[in-house]
């Protein structure tokens, strides 16, 4: 009980110190928010530690009980041992560590955004096929008219009207308008659980 | 010549990856869960390299006797976070957890206000200062245009309504029409953010495609 109590003065002191210090321009605050937010990425560097900690007992775990498929979870705990040692041995910057990367995790990057292109065809040619509903329609002919607005055909170069008039005012002023509602919305929505989390309503480090 | 190993490696993935496009299969559940365990060390590397040693250890080794009584209260914090990795001990992580909620909610919020809730508004009001366009009715025209687009968008989410008196629950008939529309933006956006999407999958596609061509020198 002491523990939640003690978390909770911590949550809302430093978040009113850091709040205070960004929104009222007193040079005296600018340092000590800035001082509080390096602890906080210093504390947020053991919560990394704590995540990676948790990924290889889950699979350590998976490995000892000789579940099935257990053979991924060994080859996940070398390879992250593996990277880890060059990347603390060498630096995140060393050439070893960056070989290993630029031959793994760049190129597996890239290959499943490239098969995100191949998924997405696919998944809106389903939509039409299930749910061929106004909405539907509106969503995959937004799309389709601003990408053919954004490319330029062999011999023809850019479409006539829909490069130069309706693409643009497709994304520029049709979806910015809806773009704009949706971050206003999100932001509004931050803003609502940030105050929450402040004043203690919500308290995701334990507690009612 | 390192650079030829890197490239056969990068092929291989490559390969891997791409073969789930014949169906989920060994090397692409391989090639996923070496990306994953990968990354992973590659975070903690950054993380140790980047943040723990140069922001915590070197001020406690090095730094002055002011510097090393500052640098013990995110030390203790990184000790009680630590112990959230034991079951028995997680209890004592509370406080470290707390902090982090409230610099985080005091960022969330500061970041909600001043980085997108002011400019944008104040960029939903552009188009509506004369003085400042060049070509006032048409810029008028797109204001006015997004401005519905913006409300219509904001009403869809709210789902607040009303009891009527057969018992059922119902918005209010202009709410429901400005929801509608606000539908109809929202699936606009969407429809262009699928696009960019798209577009940036197919650069990779391309971009992959390519590396693979290179490296057999075509």
């Amino acid at each position: 009980m002491k523990g939640k109590l003690v978390a909770t003065v911590i949550a809302i002191s430093v978040g009113l110190f850091i709040l205070v210090g960004t929104l009222l321009p007193f040079p005296i605050l600018v340092p000590m928010r800035l001082e509080l937010l390096r602890w906080a990425v210093i504390i947020s560097s053991a919560a990394v530690m704590v995540g990676i900690a948790n990924l290889i007992s889950v699979h350590f775990q998976k490995v000892r009980r000789r579940e099935k498929n257990s053979i991924y979870s060994a080859v996940l705990i070398l390879s992250m041992s593996f990277t880890l040692a060059l990347g603390v041995v060498f630096g995140p910057n060393g050439e070893w560590t960056q070989a290993l990367f630029e031959g793994i995790i760049f190129p597996v990057e890239a290959s499943l955004m490239a098969l995100l292109a191949v998924t997405l065809i696919y998944a809106s040619v389903r939509l039409l096929r299930r749910r061929a509903d106004l909405m539907s329609i509106v969503f995959v002919v937004t799309a389709a008219l601003t990408i053919f607005a954004s490319i330029s055909l062999p011999f023809f170069g850019e479409i006539p009207l829909l490069g130069d008039v309706i693409g643009p005012w497709l994304t520029s002023t049709l979806a910015a308008g809806g773009a704009r509602g949706l971050l206003l919305g999100v932001a509004l929505g931050a803003l609502t659980t940030g105050l929450r989390a402040l004043f203690a309503f919500d308290r995701p480090f334990g507690g009612k | 010549m390192s650079d030829f190993i890197v490239g056969i490696v990068s092929f291989l993935f490559t390969i891997m990856i791409l073969s789930y496009l014949i169906g989920d299969n060994v090397l692409f559940r391989l090639a996923v869960h070496i990306f994953v365990g990968a990354s992973a060390g590659y975070v903690a590397a950054v993380a140790i390299h980047q943040v723990i040693w140069p922001y915590l250890f070197v001020p406690l080794f090095e730094g002055s006797m002011l510097e090393r009584g500052l640098t013990m209260i995110p030390l203790i914090f990184f000790v009680l976070m630590l112990m959230k990795m034991s079951p028995r001990l997680s209890s004592l992580g509370g406080p470290a957890v707390g902090y982090l909620v409230g610099a985080g909610a005091a960022v969330a919020i500061s970041g909600a206000v001043l980085g997108t809730i002011l400019p944008q508004v104040d960029a939903a009001a552009q188009p509506f200062d004369w003085l400042q366009n060049p070509n006032p009715l048409g810029t008028l025209f797109n204001g006015i245009v997004m401005l519905i687009g913006t409300v219509a968008t904001l009403i869809y989410f709210q789902f607040g309504a009303r009891r009527a008196d057969d018992g059922s629950v119902k918005r209010n008939v202009i709410i429901e029409a400005l929801a509608w529309v606000g539908r109809l933006f929202v699936a606009l956006t969407l429809g262009v953010l699928f696009a960019g999407v798209f577009s940036a999958a197919l650069t990779a596609l391309i971009e992959r495609i390519y590396s693979l061509l290179a490296l057999f020198g075509f």
